[in-house]
């Protein structure tokens, strides 16, 4: 019997002197005591344990018992559960705060999913105590269970909101006293004051990674994420707390105040992510914005949240996409139009941005996002001054290589040029001596006369569109923008190539059409057609194209085609009207 | 990619006086990766470079460039800020240039509350500490960061920026620059050298609002 097992150990340990019990009975112990417990006996443990006579024997091995306990209480039997508290109670009094913080820890780490929530819910309070039973040398270890607690509630399953929102709650009460502690050290100069303010600063960056990134912050439908809104609320104010200034902590690599030694600790410190995240949080949904002064600069304020933008929209998460899209958004509208200054541009970051957005909105899946990055790209067109802005579009069509992105800037460049020949706005950037560069840039074909002008379909059209607004717009008299100038140089760089290139498609497809057709005739009669190519998506073969789809697509580019000749030819006719 | 461009001058004639610094660093700056100019501080404006690099800063960046061969490559932000680069011509047209536009008076006005030390005055690029509280006209304060005050923020340290190089508003760079430290101003901005048309609705700033400033000057480095 499990009981009389437990008396035998017990009775032998009591006369063992100065705590010198030995390995087996350490396990004997351990094994006839949880047996007890889990049998349902935790009575007869209890009077054991409070026993003045084994006070040895329970500080040495009493911690082993945590897990059996942990796991009964977890379990809420009734009648198991009040002598099994009372043991536990016990426990966390009388052991030593290190065993017993480990085998609390063992049991948070071995929790499954799906009791996640409730293993940490009900270990946060024996955890505090313990903790605050090492008195001021607590840094370390409370460090090691943040980090646990927090790697643990990232595996909360995703569905599980309320859930989270419990731990985050619980979290926030945990953390209490420690950060009470923290603040009213702040400035002791003791070294384990100082750890115990870096072990916070830690929890805070750690948690505006996990959970603070990975969701979606607000969501329309659900209200239950306010609980998110007053954790990164806490949070925030837990950094201001310790010590850590807002705008140090944002515009870091610009004010470079922190000269914290070693490369390591820097990062560990002051993790871009997380970082990335605090700017998100504050200027996008104004989370302590009231702790931030409002004097600095949106110039200033644009220059820092670079780095973070160039982070998080360089990612393909839809969480940092989103984010990084929102707080771009955000810094340029606080920002005057016109009013960017062309030196900007010398910053890695105002270029490897719009480099980014152009892969988001030319790669990524979610249309949601191509969308908006769309909008945003359009908006820092717009913040520039008019040299700003020329080069910046100029950088733009030399690097996007894209089709749907080159069109975007080329129909940019017309309406500077529009913009430009009325009176009053006179500049040397979308008229006189610099504009003749990015025009011939603009007025030429990719790969010549055998671009595919399917393909580069939104990029020549936008170009004609420009040359046809140039010759109508600009008298050949005035010649504002030089295009008449190198009219001739156009022709032969330009309208002729595409040209040629439209009537080698025209025919090319032309040709496919009849071939179309013959091969419905086929069908039709029941012959087997050979496919030349086979499509595949996902593993998965796609159908071949019926013949009917075939000459469907190919009427199209037909249609297409005459579309772009359509503009070359009304350009055609302009030049010939001219005296 | 260009081939590796030719060692053109040798010690001595980089020593000598008839070789100007200009033509060096355009040199450089032609053949340079970016992240060597970038490091040598030789990147921007020719003539900005040229005053602020001495000649045996730009030698000594010469011989490196050979040595370490850190031409222009084929990375893409590099091309692409050569491409930005390349709209950059020495020889623009006077009418470029932009000149020093006479903006009308300045857009605030200050009044000394108590008096600095009338000696240490910030220059630009100083980082200065100040405590201040920022009111609207109708009195609403908007910001501060005065402890007694400010009973949301912790903070219990001035704010610290670098003056002058349009970190915050207009109206703060150009106030701040006449202040001698330990001086306390009342410093009104209108709202062209503030937050202007916009204003700063997420901070309770509406548009085209003149805002009032007690600031006190206490450190300047």
């Amino acid at each position: 019997m499990a009981v009389d097992q437990l008396s035998d150990i017990v009775q032998r340990c009591q006369t063992i002197q100065d705590d010198l019990y030995t390995p087996e009975d350490y396990d004997l112990f351990q094994c006839a005591a949880r047996k007890c417990i889990e049998e349902g006996d935790s009575v007869h443990v209890l009077s054991i344990i409070v026993d003045e006579k084994n006070k040895h024997i329970v500080r040495c091995m009493g911690w082993n018992l945590v897990g059996p306990l942990v796991l009964v209480l977890l379990k809420n039997e009734e009648n198991s559960v009040s002598p099994s508290r009372a043991i536990f109670s016990h426990l966390l009094e009388i052991c030593s705060p290190k065993e017993l913080l480990v085998s609390l820890l063992e049991q948070v780490e071995a929790a499954e999913p799906d009791v996640i929530r409730d293993t940490v819910m009900f270990l946060l309070q024996p955890l505090q105590k313990v903790l605050l039973n090492f008195g001021r040398k607590k840094a370390t270890f409370l460090g090691m269970t943040l980090s646990t607690l927090l790697n643990q509630i990232a595996r909360l399953p995703q569905e599980d909101t309320a859930g989270l929102g419990q731990c985050c709650s619980g979290l926030l009460c945990f953390v209490k006293p420690f950060v009470e502690e923290a603040k009213d050290t702040r400035n002791s100069g003791v070294a384990h004051d100082e750890e115990l303010r870096t072990e916070m600063l830690k929890f805070c960056m750690m948690s505006l990674r996990d959970p603070l990134l990975g969701l979606q912050f607000t969501d329309p439908d659900q209200q239950d994420k306010s609980f998110l809104c007053e954790f990164a609320t806490e949070i925030l104010a837990i950094l201001s707390g310790i010590g850590e200034s807002l705008p140090e902590l944002l515009c870091h690599e610009l004010l470079k105040k922190h000269e914290v030694p070693g490369f390591l600790e820097e990062e560990v410190r002051y993790p871009k992510e997380s970082l990335a995240n605090l700017a998100y949080l504050l200027f996008v949904h104004h989370i302590a914005m009231e702790t931030f002064p409002v004097v600095l600069s949106p110039v200033f304020i644009l220059q820092c949240n670079m780095e973070h933008i160039e982070l998080l929209l360089s990612r393909t998460e839809e969480s940092h996409l989103q984010r990084g899209l929102d707080l771009y958004e955000k810094s340029l509208v606080r920002v005057e139009d016109n009013s960017l200054s062309v030196e900007l541009l010398e910053i890695k970051t105002f270029i490897s941005v719009p480099q980014n957005l152009v892969k988001v909105m030319t790669l990524c899946p979610v249309h949601r996002l191509r969308s908006k990055g769309l909008a945003v790209f359009q908006l820092s067109i717009n913040k520039f001054n008019t040299e700003g802005k020329y080069k910046f579009l100029r950088c733009m069509l030399k690097t996007s290589h894209h089709s749907g992105v080159e069109g975007v800037i080329i129909k940019n460049i017309k309406n500077q040029v529009d913009l430009s020949l009325r009176p009053g706005n006179k500049n040397v950037w979308f008229q006189g001596i610099h504009f003749l560069p990015l025009l011939r840039l603009v007025l030429s074909l990719p790969q010549g006369p055998e671009t595919d002008l399917l393909q580069n379909l939104d990029r020549i059209m936008e170009s004609l569109n420009l040359l046809r607004y140039l010759l109508i717009r600009d008298k050949e008299s005035d010649n504002e923008t030089g295009v008449w100038l190198e009219l001739q140089a156009f022709n032969d760089s330009f309208m002729t190539p595409l040209r040629l290139d439209l009537n080698m498609s025209k025919a090319h497809y032309q040709a496919e059409l009849s071939n179309a057709g013959v091969k419905k005739k086929n069908a039709n009669r029941g012959c087997d057609s050979e496919s030349v190519c086979t499509v595949s998506v996902g593993n998965e073969n796609l159908p071949n194209l019926t013949p009917e789809v075939q000459i469907q697509a190919l009427h199209s580019a037909l249609f297409t085609f005459e579309l772009i000749e359509s503009v070359l030819v009304r350009i055609e006719e302009i030049i010939e009207a001219k005296p | 990619m260009a081939a590796e461009p030719t060692r053109e001058w040798s010690d001595e004639q980089l020593n000598n006086d008839d070789l100007a610094k200009k033509d060096i660093i355009t040199f450089i700056q032609d053949n340079a990766a970016h992240s060597f100019l970038s490091e040598h501080k030789l990147l921007g404006n020719l003539k900005n470079v040229a005053k602020t690099a001495k000649k045996e800063q730009l030698i000594v960046a010469y011989n490196q460039l050979f040595e370490t061969k850190r031409f222009k490559g084929d990375e893409s932000v590099e091309e692409v800020t050569q491409n930005v680069k390349d709209v950059k011509i020495d020889d623009k047209p006077k009418e470029e240039k932009v000149e020093a536009v006479y903006e009308g008076p300045p857009k605030y006005t200050k009044s000394v509350l108590k008096k600095g030390d009338k000696v240490h005055f910030p220059k630009k690029g100083d980082t200065i500490g100040c405590w201040y509280t920022g009111t609207l006209e109708d009195g609403t304060v908007f910001d501060t960061n005065i402890p007694a005050v400010a009973r949301k923020k912790r903070q219990t340290k001035p704010l610290l920026f670098k003056v002058g190089l349009g970190r915050v508003i207009r109206g703060w760079d150009e106030a701040l620059l006449t202040m001698s430290k330990g001086e306390t101003a009342q410093v009104e901005i209108e709202s062209e050298w503030a937050y202007g048309r916009k204003g700063l609705p997420d901070n309770k700033i509406p548009p085209h609002a003149k805002l009032n400033f007690e600031i006190e000057l206490v450190s300047i480095d």
